[in-house]
């Protein structure tokens, strides 16, 4: 779709979001000239083309194959003035240009706290101590003969949308909602490596601690533990990858994304939460009153409208179109998704497509005959357990504006006559 | 031992630039890539590299001390670059031991290398990026071959627990010694649980802080730049914009100790003392008018008495009772609002890369 100034840096800037709305217009006549074909023909056609003629790469061109040139646009993007310094930051899935279900590797967005590590699967140890029977050290090799299992699981950053709380603020959905990615892990449960160690009548709590700069730890209550935690090394099929984890991970579906500890060396049994830093000096939920929710893990049934959207626009004119978005709840599976042109005041079911499993990211689409005019889209996500998507004013209502974690609200895109979406709120 | 470095310095300021090229190459460059991890935090090398925290390092060697463009200098170290001090393998070697003693009041916050071998190893390292520094084709480290990286990984790795232990369902994995547990298990729980012996004041935390910790948080935890500010945000906590601190948000000492012990400083994780992280501990608290004697010694013995002003103002999740979702009721399908929807408000930020810079306090909150 739309050039980005640079392939090395890419960050949304005005220029491009400028030449998004050119590039609109552009396809917009490309279209009716393609349609309306004159009398000689589209030379595209007629014409004998290079690629027709000439042969193209052998097989071991790219022994690691990558996307075509022509997708050099869908990469993760960050907001470079959002952190710091890059090693303690984050970037975000490109998810206006993905479809169905699953997350390619290298655009799942990141999130580091120390960097990257990089470790030798051989140098790689997990141990498990604390309130276990027999604490044990694993190795990569000792893990892989545990029995198996695959689970496509999404994880959000707490974190999402966080940014839009005091109102819109980004313009695309890759920036309001792209802290979120889903893929198939392979790995062992984490309850078979508990039971391996044997866990203390008195263990009520695990610690998993990550092997990076930052040691990242956070305190899971043993009922997740046990219920279906996973110890991960593989994602869509191969290995998990450096910014990932890799050689190892922690999936805890559902839930927030910071409990995910990357690098996993460490799981420690425990009688108390630790309220280490991760669950106290952030991922607390501050509320207008002064007060803050702790251990608010789950991550609420959530949807939004991938296309159009702000980086997406329509390119063609009036008549048939595809509105296509992404839902997922911490609770297990979406049941339906409602979607609104009107600002919500009146709304349609959707249709699910793909498949629908726990904790996974679900997609839907609604085929309209899309008449040229203004819309106010939405879309609003409801779970197994009858849980619903909340408005943005339901949530600032019952939160305030400085709980940061946890903003599920329904989002509002403004396409306009021309096809350009925006981001905005409504009354 | 200061005295001796400083005048190692010194004379070494007077060598010639290829006899100190000559001793950079007893280095192993790849080698010192590794230990260049622990400069990281702070300093780029290589293509586009540009300051952070401190000045970029391309060309480093045969550079006079302090003259980056654009690079904030502590005094200390334009003056000894207006002394004459030039970056070569003597000085950088007595520097990196203990940046403070070689150029006084310097703000390089880093503790200093310790082994011979990785300052021999970083200086090489940084020597590939100086063109000073004339290329030796026999540094280069050979390729290794393929066939022998597919040999190195088909051979099973020595620690893997190829026997069976005696028990456990599956009898994998090995039991983990003593010492292991010591090594990782680090943790520090609110109870005190975790707690190493040791102690720390607040003025030795006040030196600590300024020499590890400053460049970044600032001399008093006020936050350099978008580095976290660690004090301050009294009863800004229902504020438009509160100001989440160890002081006025944090509600437990403990995450602190733990907190600093594993992570900071930012890049040289695990360098402090259990004393210092005490003393840090400590300071910490002072800087945040938690205790206010200046001569207040924090240990294992007195750790559980101090508690955080905030620390009742924390409560287990109950969103599920928020009226949103303690309705559950099926949401309304058709004219659910009574009047046409208007637009109440547009995207702020237009512009997600601000191109001119001016756009930095946009004011949409850090990402945490
Ligand atoms: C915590 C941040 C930090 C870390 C870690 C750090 N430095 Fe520095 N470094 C600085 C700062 C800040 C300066 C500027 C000092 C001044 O102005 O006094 C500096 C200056 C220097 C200089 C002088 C550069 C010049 O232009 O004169 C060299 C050489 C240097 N550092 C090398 C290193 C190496 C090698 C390492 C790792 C072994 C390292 N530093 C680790 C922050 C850091
Ligand atoms: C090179 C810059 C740098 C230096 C030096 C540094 N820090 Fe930090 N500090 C950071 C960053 C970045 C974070 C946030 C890390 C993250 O994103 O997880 C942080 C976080 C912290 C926090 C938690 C703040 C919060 O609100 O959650 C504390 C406490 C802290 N540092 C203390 C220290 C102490 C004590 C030292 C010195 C021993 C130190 N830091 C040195 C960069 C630095």
């Amino acid at each position: 779709m739309t050039e980005t100034k640079d392939k090395g840096s890419p960050s949304l800037s005005r220029r491009s979001l400028l030449k998004a709305g050119l590039a609109t217009g552009g396809a917009a006549v490309a279209g009716v000239a393609a349609s309306g074909a004159r009398a000689e023909g589209d030379p595209l056609i007629t014409e004998i083309q290079d690629w027709n003629r000439y042969l193209g790469d052998g097989v071991d061109a790219a022994p690691y194959g990558l996307p075509s040139e022509f997708e050099a646009d869908v990469v993760r993007r960050n907001v470079p003035w959002l952190t710091a310094d890059a090693v303690s930051s984050i970037n975000f899935t490109p998810l206006h240009e993905l479809d169905g279900i699953i997350t390619p590797n290298g655009l799942c967005f990141e999130r580091h706290h120390g960097g990257v590590a990089q470790i030798r699967p051989q140098d790689h140890r997990l141990m498990i101590n604390g309130l276990v029977d027999t604490p044990l050290v694993f190795t990569m090799e000792d893990l892989k003969r545990f029995p198996r299992e695959n689970h496509v699981y999404f994880l959000e950053c707490a974190a999402n949308g966080g940014m839009e709380w005091r109102g819109s603020q980004l313009n695309g959905c890759q920036f309001t909602h792209g802290m979120v990615h889903n893929v198939m892990y392979t790995g062992v449960k984490l309850k078979t490596l508990l039971e391996e160690a044997g866990v203390k009548t008195n263990g009520k709590w695990v610690m998993p601690e990550g092997a990076d700069a930052s040691a990242m730890t956070r305190s899971i209550p043993m009922e997740k533990a046990l219920d279906d935690c996973l110890v991960a090394w593989k994602m869509n099929g191969e290995a998990l990858r450096p910014e990932q984890g890799y050689p190892l991970r922690l999936a805890v579906p559902g839930w927030e994304g910071n409990m995910w500890v990357k690098w996993l060396r460490r799981l420690e049994v425990g009688d108390e939460p630790w309220h280490h830093r991760e669950e106290t000096s952030k991922y607390t939920d501050l509320l207008a009153n002064g007060k803050a929710r702790r251990f608010t893990w789950v991550m609420d049934p959530k949807s939004v409208i991938t296309s159009p959207s702000p980086q997406m626009p329509i390119s063609h004119g009036e008549g048939p179109m595809v509105i296509s978005g992404l839902a997922w709840s911490g609770n297990g599976r979406i049941t339906r998704v409602d979607v609104s042109l009107d600002g919500g005041r009146n709304w349609k079911t959707a249709r699910l497509d793909g498949p629908s499993l726990s904790k996974s990211l679900h997609r839907f689409y609604l085929d309209i005959d899309w008449d040229g005019s203004e819309m106010l889209l939405q879309s609003r996500a409801m779970d197994e357990h009858g849980f619903y998507q909340p408005t943005k004013n339901e949530l600032r209502a019952a939160r305030g504006e400085n709980s940061i974690y946890h903003n599920n609200g329904i989002q509002t895109w403004y396409v306009q006559k021309n096809g350009a979406v925006e981001n905005v709120e409504v009354g | 031992m200061s005295k001796l470095v400083k005048s190692l310095a010194l004379s070494a300021a007077v060598f010639t630039t290829g006899l100190m090229v000559g001793a950079a190459q007893a280095g192993d460059a790849d080698a010192g890539e590794k230990v260049f991890k622990k400069c990281k935090a702070c300093h780029a090398v290589g293509d586009g590299a540009t300051n952070k925290a401190g000045p970029q390092l391309n060309d480093v060697i045969g550079r006079t001390a302090g003259t980056v463009d654009g690079f904030k200098y502590s005094k200390g170290m334009i003056e000894a670059g207006e002394g004459g001090m030039v970056w070569d393998e003597a000085t950088m070697t007595a520097f990196l031991i203990k940046p403070k003693d070689v150029v006084k009041g310097t703000k390089m916050a880093f503790a200093g290398l310790k082994k011979d071998e990785d300052l021999e190893n970083v200086i090489a390292y940084l020597a590939t990026f100086s063109s000073s520094a004339p290329a030796d084709s026999s540094q280069a480290p050979a390729e290794p071959a393929p066939a022998q990286t597919a040999e190195a990984a088909a051979t099973p790795d020595a620690a893997s627990s190829s026997s069976l232990r005696e028990s456990g369902i599956f009898k994998l994995g090995r039991v983990a010694t003593q010492d292991e547990i010591a090594a990782w298990d680090i943790d520090v729980r609110p109870d005190g649980q975790g707690l190493p012996e040791g102690s720390g004041s607040v003025a030795d935390g006040e030196v600590l802080f300024a020499d590890n910790c400053a460049v970044c948080h600032g001399d008093f935890g006020e936050g350099v730049g978008r580095w976290p500010v660690l004090a301050g945000g009294h009863d800004s906590l229902k504020d438009d914009r509160p100001e989440k601190t160890i002081g006025s948000y944090w509600p437990y000492l403990s995450t602190v100790y733990d907190y600093v012990r594993r992570a900071m400083p930012f890049g040289n994780a695990r360098s402090m003392s259990d004393d210092d992280v005490y003393a840090l501990t400590a300071y910490l608290l002072y800087l945040n008018d938690v205790v206010t004697d200046e001569e207040f010694v924090l240990s294992k013995e007195n750790f559980l008495e101090v508690r955080l002003p905030n620390e009742e103002n924390f409560f287990m999740d109950d969103r599920s009772e928020e009226p949103h979702y303690a309705s559950k009721s099926e949401p309304c399908m058709t004219n659910c609002k009574a009047d046409e929807v208007k637009i109440t408000m547009r995207a702020r930020v237009l512009d997600v890369t601000p191109e001119d810079g001016g756009d930095d306090d946009a004011g949409v909150g850090a990402v945490d």
